[in-house]
């Protein structure tokens, strides 16, 4: 049973309700800044108020782009579809009225039976659109009807607005607090490199921190050391063809795999790509590539962004920084250790030399040895056997440093114990030789040479053990080289005795034994000084004492090298026979 | 002079980390030897819990990157509980709730890691 109604009386009660429901929805949507729950209640709003099946909502993404945001009554596959359209009605249209071949956009809104389109405007902005299909009797819409759709549009796009700005600065926090987060990585990774001075340390937290920023977990990176790019760690799913590194010092600034471009750059991008790296990020130390660190795809499977490159190259050129100080504090480290080894090589040398000649009689002798910087392994000896007997000695041994001295003493120590055996100088050497042999490791050996001077007969037997040839100056001024004997000590048993030579040295010869430190001495131009050289000098100065003829020699190598870095040992031992037979016998 | 502090124990058959303090660029390598040895004994479910943790840098991130997926390979997983708001913010930052179970608490986490093997 319906009770009456006057017209004017419903209308009345019309208006309330319109005014209730206008101050309910503006309540309700304003309260919220979640878009969909926006769009949801505006939309069930207006189909509510016009007995409508269908309801959508149109957000303008990108100038003239508009995206349907939500639908009711219609498929939700809609949803996120984008139309183009350029001009947006100012007002509310009925889709029926309109020329659908000067406006094709309406089409979408047509065929889905949506009859009204109403747009969304605030602050004389049309943010979105939307649509329903009224109630066939609702067709006709009254003044009142129109007046309370436009409201209830202008408040919701109020609402969007709103919620869209919130949106937006929501987004644009989330970057900020991104950036201040990697900042802060950046700072204390920073802080952290500048108290790092090891390597691996400063690599492991490089990359533990790329990881964790970017959210990757495959990579390689590549470092310079000793002039060429190398792998120092890596992470792939497919092994890593090391020729790659040829490619890296070009690259100046990061670069995305996917976008070269250039064909010359093609071969290397499907390698790269093959092993699921996907960005290349150079690390820079005064403007040089030193170093590259290539990453996979991130976990996440998103593009690498520009901040993210930004990033990346800002970390690569700090961690670059501090393993260039690592090298170089490493690289000090071991300068000084070899200048320290290289003090104890000199003292173990000095301590091995004779510190005062003796006195041979009718003889006149002089020895020196000067040692290069890196101490090369020169040795000479002479040892009083008898008041007749002397023996001269002289080697050379491979390597320098620490290594060559303890092979030195290794070397004068045994002779030392061998020589009172009263074995033949041949034999001698070979056992010398055997038990060098035994006693060094691979690589290392000997040039060895030596002698008995018997002081009465003015015999000298002597052995060459692959030695530079003494030079026996006659006083006749001829020269005799000593060159028999065998090969080197220390590279194998020797079979056999060693062959022995004689030669008798006589009032005025000189005989001057010497080291490759002074035969190769070199000049600037890198050249050799060669014997000949150093035999004038001994035949000018033969009359002079041993002293000043082994002096002599010295300045000369000093001259002809001149502007150079004495780079081996000189050593010479100087003989020289100087009283007449009969004096002795007086 | 650390304000770090890693222990380790074990909590039906579940290795539970308990992270105290910074876990930053300087503490991240005490945190991936735990890992390693974790790994090299073959406990592959792991529960870290960050309820004493106070702060998480990208190196500290980076060491869960490095080892996720050594432990999945075996079947198990590296899960994390009771995070607090700042500390899961720098997670969450980023992207990490896609990648890493995160659970409420620790009991929590210990019940999926058992109603997985059921």
């Amino acid at each position: 049973m319906s009770i009456p109604v006057l017209q004017s009386e419903k209308k009345h009660l019309e208006n309330v309700f319109d005014m209730q429901s206008l101050f309910e929805f503006s309540n309700v949507v304003n309260a919220s800044l979640d878009l969909k729950f926006i769009f949801n209640h505006f939309i069930l709003t207006l189909m509510g108020k016009l007995l409508s099946l269908r309801g959508i909502v149109l957000l303008e993404r990108k100038p003239g782009i508009f995206c349907i945001e939500s639908v009711k009554g219609l498929p939700s596959d809609l949803i996120n579809t984008e139309i183009r359209i350029a001009k947006i009605p100012k007002r509310m249209i009925n889709i029926e009225r309109e020329d659908i071949r000067k406006n094709p956009w309406l089409k979408l809104f047509k065929i889905n039976e949506i009859h009204f389109l109403l747009p969304l405007i605030t602050r004389d902005r049309i943010v979105g659109i939307a649509g329903v299909s009224p109630d066939r009797r609702k067709k006709k819409l009254n003044k009142q009807a129109m007046a309370y759709l436009k409201s209830i549009a202008n408040i919701a796009a109020a609402a969007i607005d709103k919620g869209l700005y919130i949106n937006e600065l929501a987004v644009i926090n989330k970057q900020l607090d991104r950036k201040i987060q990697e900042l802060k990585t950046l700072f204390e990774v920073g802080k952290e490199f500048n108290g790092v001075l090891d390597a691996d340390r400063v690599v492991k937290l490089l990359l533990f921190s790329v990881m964790g920023q970017i959210g990757v977990n495959r990579y390689v990176l590549c470092l310079t050391q000793g002039g060429e790019m190398e792998v120092i760690s890596s992470r792939l799913d497919k092994e890593f063809d090391r020729k790659l590194c040829a490619y890296f010092p070009s690259i100046e600034s990061p670069i995305l795999i996917g976008n070269l471009k250039r064909k010359a750059d093609q071969a290397v991008q499907k390698q790269l790509m093959d092993v699921g790296i996907q960005v290349l990020v150079p690390l820079k130390l005064q403007n040089q590539t030193k170093g590259i660190l290539g990453l996979g795809e991130k976990l996440n499977r998103e593009t690498y962004s520009k901040k993210d490159l930004e990033f990346l190259s800002s970390l690569g050129n700090l961690a670059v920084i501090s393993l260039e100080n690592a090298r170089l504090f490493r690289e000090a480290i071991e300068k000084q250790r070899l200048e320290d080894e290289l003090l104890i090589a000199k003292e173990i040398q000095r301590g091995l030399l004779p510190a005062k000649l003796p006195a041979i009689p009718t003889f006149d002798v002089a020895a020196t040895n000067i040692s290069s910087k890196q101490v090369g392994g020169d040795y000479y000896d002479i040892i009083t056997l008898s008041h007749e007997h002397y023996v001269l000695a002289i080697g050379d041994v491979s390597g320098k440093g620490t290594p060559a001295s303890l092979l030195m003493a290794n070397l004068q120590a045994t002779i030392r114990a061998l020589v009172p055996l009263g074995l033949s100088l041949g034999e001698l050497t070979k056992r010398v030789n055997d038990l060098i042999c035994e006693n060094t490791g691979s690589g290392r050996f000997i040039t060895f040479f030596w002698g008995i001077l018997h002081v009465e007969s003015r015999t000298f037997k002597y052995v060459n053990a692959g030695h530079n040839q003494p030079i026996l100056l006659r006083a006749d001024s001829t020269i005799e080289k000593l060159d028999k004997g065998g090969m080197i000590l220390g590279i194998m048993k020797a079979p056999n005795p060693y062959q022995e030579g004689e030669v008798t040295i006589n009032t005025g010869d000189v005989l001057v034994l010497f080291t490759d430190g002074v035969s190769e001495a070199m000049n600037s131009k890198g050249e050799e000084m060669g014997e000949e050289r150093m035999e004038n000098v001994i035949r000018m100065n033969s009359k002079e004492s041993a002293d000043t003829i082994l002096s002599k020699i010295v300045e000369d190598v000093r001259e002809y090298s001149r502007n150079t870095v004495q780079s081996d040992d000189i050593t010479l031992v100087v003989l020289k026979a100087i009283i007449p037979d009969c004096s002795l016998e007086n | 002079m650390s304000n770090f502090k890693i222990d380790i124990r074990e909590k039906e058959n579940i290795n539970v980390i308990d992270l105290k303090g910074y876990l930053d660029a300087h503490t991240a390598p005490e945190l991936e030897k735990i890992f390693q040895n974790l790994i090299e004994v073959q406990k592959f479910n792991i529960v870290v819990n960050c309820e004493e943790l106070n702060y998480i840098s990208s190196a500290g991130l980076g060491v869960f990157m490095a080892y996720i997926e050594d432990v999945r390979k075996h079947n198990g997983d590296i899960k994390l509980s009771n995070m607090s708001a700042k500390v899961y913010n720098v997670f969450d930052l980023l992207g990490f709730p896609l990648l890493y179970d995160i659970a409420k608490d620790e009991a929590e986490a210990i019940k999926k890691f058992i109603s997985v093997k059921k």
